[in-house]
């Protein structure tokens, strides 16, 4: 075999926590060792040599590099340091990059060096769409403590549909939007080669029903109970961390698609449903939650990776922290913002609020090339691999 | 040039094992007064514990009898056993040093005939044989000890066992009083010679060893495999005695292993292919399986390779193995992902051998002295400082590596002795 290794590939990989890669003398513990490895094709063992190698192309259809969830078992019994749990998120993290569309945008997302242009656009596009509204001046105390947030980008006479929502869906729906296309074509990508490796019968497709009940639908509910993550040894923790941030952003998902729902169809109906939620309304007590639970989450597994810093000589990446931190932020800005309200502060509340939209804002946009891809990415894994087990895929 | 005859070009060799043996000989067949101390009850070290030895496949005896001869024969040879450095002083060429014999309780009276043990009631484990049986408390170290003469356990002793051991005793050898016994000498160059002990299997949490009868060690195969051993040299599983219709070496046991030996430690590659012949000529067709990360010959040592390679009956997996399972019958079955195909491998056996490293015995012991030590407990040679180390004590060997280092030793020694 005549291997060509990818040096710049590997060199990514070691920008983002694998420098240990090249330690790894073969010897197999890790794949034995690591609890989600399964018996036909066990990980993260052949991932190591083909990193070393620099088989770009067969890592980033593995969907074994996927399935790893991080928990370090392997790493804590490599004879060698070779780390091979941090290996493969560097993979992860290089192959987000790769997928990733528009690529500038994308390269741009997979290093501190760009964090002023990545902060930099939301603040931008946001601060011009409220120059754009005409809305650009801090409310007074009265109408701040009536409206809140709600006039932030002013308001119109136009009763059918609320100009602040307006504004907020502009920026944030292409944002998302964006996301979800790039996502959708690099799982595509992913998935095809992955298929054509695998040798899977061609001949079979599943129908988008049959696609849904058999392999995404039991995926999803796998990834809630984290059932997985929990077959960990070393790194238990996390659950405590990953699994209310989870539910957080199913919380706060809930509660936005029935805020969208209200003001945009049917508010058109009862236009009395506009205007901001009482405490005492039950989405408004999910929204609480959540934040509550977000921040939660996010602080347990801030402490993990610093911990792991210390204590497992992690290496500390962009890739792992710049999601905590917008994580974080977006936790922080929406908690602020919210007190601030409660304390009728106008100026300080407006400023709080203008970052909130921001970091809201990085998080959709950035999504498929930042670590919250592994959202897409896993969960397409865990259906990839139902797939390739079931009778249809594999009947020849 | 101080005088050769005096003390003052004295050499204390440290460890009793093949490698102090040769040290203590070669420096004293030069000319130099040597003082050989050994911890244990009687010289010859780890190779006195193998059935045994490669290249050769001879026992043990060939090589040890000959040097406790040359020991004997050689007036300056001071011998002492049960004896170990308390504490050292001065510098090169005039070093004072402590030494500290413990008691033994048997006397050089003594002819070991052996009355004594069959008269003794009380039992004891042995540790020469790793535990697998049990000797009297008053006993020979082993078959062919040297010096010759019994020892007790006297932790293990009752009483009763006391008296009747000391009525057994015609030669009135028995002193249940002797006390430790210190005292000093003046050398001009230390031999360290301390050797190795097995690295604890336990720590290896994941390979279970102590949890089934079924998981051993490759030194408890040495023992098993030896006449004089606790099986009477038949190699059979602890505990129910079954005989072997497969059995696994688990190589790197423990070595090459950041978390625990970080070397290689030379040899186990090789003990491996060894106990694979004892297994063989005892079990024409029992299954032999290996598992390993790579397989290491050293130089010469490629032919014992090959010839076992030949074995229809063996298979040779590259993988560790990461995973022993207990299984209800009193087997167990390893499991490694064998990395040449990407599979994960789970083998079913009737014993699984762990080919446990060697750790330098200082890495475990205070060293008495100010000794260079690096990270793993070996001794690095400070020659300005006349304090060299030899054999396993300076890096994990085989004998013929060994008694090479310990020579080596023994020319640097007498060099600082006529600085
Ligand atoms: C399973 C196995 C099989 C092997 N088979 C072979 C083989 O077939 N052929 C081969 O060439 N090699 C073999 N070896 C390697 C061989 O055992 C070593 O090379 C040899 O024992 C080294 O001798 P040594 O004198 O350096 O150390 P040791 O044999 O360990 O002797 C050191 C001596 O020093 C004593 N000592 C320790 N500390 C002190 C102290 N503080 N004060 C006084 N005395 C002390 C000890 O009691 C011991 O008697 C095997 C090793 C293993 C693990
Ligand atoms: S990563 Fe570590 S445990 Fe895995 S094969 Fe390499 S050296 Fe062995
Ligand atoms: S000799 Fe073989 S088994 Fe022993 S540590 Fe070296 S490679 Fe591993």
């Amino acid at each position: 075999m005549n291997v060509q290794p990818d040096l710049d590939f590997i060199r990514s990989l070691k920008e983002a926590g694998g420098d240990t890669l090249k330690k790894c003398y073969q010897c197999a513990t890790c794949s034995v060792i690591c609890p989600l490895s399964k018996d036909g094709k066990p990980f993260p063992r052949k991932e190591m040599i083909w990193a070393q190698w620099g088989m770009r192309d067969k890592l980033v259809t593995d969907p074994d590099v996927f399935l790893c969830h991080h928990c370090g078992d392997c790493t804590t019994h490599c004879p060698r340091g070779a780390k091979p749990g941090d290996v493969l998120s560097s993979i992860r993290a290089y192959a987000y990059t790769f997928y990733g569309w528009p690529k500038p945008l994308a390269k741009l997302a997979s290093s501190a060096k760009g964090l002023p242009i990545l902060i930099g656009l939301p603040v931008v596009v946001i601060f011009i769409m409220w120059l754009l509204s005409g809305a650009m001046r801090f409310p007074t105390s009265e109408e701040f403590s009536q409206y809140g947030y709600q006039r932030f980008f002013g308001t119109w006479d136009f009763y059918w549909y609320a100009k602040n929502i307006f504004f907020i869906v502009l920026i944030m729906v292409p944002s998302l939007g964006l996301a979800l296309f790039s996502s959708f074509k690099g799982i595509s990508t992913m998935w095809k080669t992955m298929s054509e490796d695998a040798g899977l019968n061609k001949e079979y497709r599943p129908s988008v029903g049959q696609f849904l009940k058999d392999y995404l639908w039991p995926s999803l509910i796998e990834i809630v109970k984290h059932s997985r993550f929990r077959e960990c040894t070393t790194n238990t923790d996390r659950v405590q961390g990953h699994l209310p941030l989870m539910l957080a952003f199913i919380g706060l998902a809930i509660v936005t698609t029935w805020s969208l729902l209200k003001n945009d169809v049917l508010g058109l109906i009862w236009p009395s449903l506009h205007g901001p939620m009482a405490i005492t309304d039950p989405f408004k007590i999910l929204a609480n939650i959540s934040a509550i639970a977000l921040l939660f989450g996010v602080g347990v597994l801030w402490a993990n990776r610093k911990k792991a810093e210390a204590e497992m000589n992690t290496q500390a990446t962009f890739y792992d922290w710049f999601l905590i931190w917008e994580i974080t932020a977006v936790g922080v800005t929406g908690v602020a913002a919210q007190l601030l309200r409660w304390a009728e502060m106008p100026v300080t509340g407006y400023i709080v609020y203008f970052l909130h939209l921001v970091s809201v804002m990085m998080l959709f946009l950035y999504l498929p090339y930042t670590k919250f891809a592994h959202l897409m990415y896993r969960t397409s894994a865990y259906a990839f691999e139902k797939y390739r087990q079931s009778v249809y895929a594999t009947n020849s | 040039m101080t005088d050769e005859q005096g003390t003052s070009g004295a050499v204390l060799v440290v460890g009793g094992g093949i490698s102090g043996l040769t040290a203590a000989l070669e420096t004293a067949e030069v000319g130099n007064d040597v003082f050989l101390v050994e911890k244990g009850p009687s010289f010859g070290g780890r190779v006195a514990q193998l059935n045994q030895y490669f290249p050769k496949l001879c026992p043990p005896s060939c090589g040890l009898e000959i040097n406790f001869r040359r020991v004997k024969d050689n007036r300056k040879i001071r011998t002492y056993t049960m004896t170990t450095v308390k504490a050292v002083k001065g510098g090169p060429g005039n070093y004072e040093v402590t030494l500290e014999t413990e008691p033994r309780y048997v006397n050089s009276n003594c002819t070991a005939c052996g009355d004594c043990t069959a008269a003794c009631p009380d039992e004891t484990a042995n540790d020469f044989n790793f535990g697998m049986n049990n000797s009297k408390a008053i006993y020979l170290p082993h078959e062919m000890a040297f010096p010759q003469r019994y020892v007790i356990k006297k932790s293990a002793l009752s009483p009763a066992g006391a008296d009747a051991i000391k009525a057994a005793c015609k030669y009135d050898a028995i002193d249940l009083d002797m006390q430790p016994e210190m005292f000093t000498i003046n050398v001009a160059s230390i031999i360290w010679a301390t050797g190795w002990v097995p690295y604890e299997p336990t720590k290896m949490e994941n390979l279970k060893f102590g949890q089934s009868k079924s998981i051993v060690t490759n030194m408890m195969i040495e023992r098993m495999a030896a006449p004089s051993g606790p099986t009477g040299g038949k190699i059979v599983r602890p505990g129910d005695n079954k005989a072997i219709d497969s059995i696994a070496f688990v190589q790197c046991a423990g070595s090459r292993d950041e978390n625990h030996l970080e070397y290689c430690s030379h040899i186990c590659c090789m003990a491996t292919f060894k106990q694979m012949s004892y297994v063989r000529e005892q079990y024409p067709n029992a299954k032999i399986y290996v598992f390993y990360i790579d397989l290491r010959t050293p130089g010469k040592y490629e032919k014992f390779r090959e010839v076992r390679m030949a074995d229809a009956n063996a298979s040779f997996i590259k993988g560790k193995v990461a995973d022993i399972i207990l299984e209800a019958d009193g087997g167990v079955t390893v499991v490694a992902e064998n990395a040449l195909t990407a599979e994960k491998i789970t083998q079913k056996v009737d014993m699984a051998v762990l080919a446990t490293g060697m750790q330098p015995s200082l890495g475990l012991q205070d060293a008495p002295a100010e000794l260079n030590l690096d990270a793993s407990g070996f001794i690095i040679s400070d020659f300005d400082k006349a304090m060299i180390s030899a054999g396993c004590a300076k890096k994990a060997a085989d004998v013929v590596t060994c008694t090479q280092s310990s020579t080596a030793a023994a020319l640097k020694a007498i060099q600082v002795s006529r600085r």
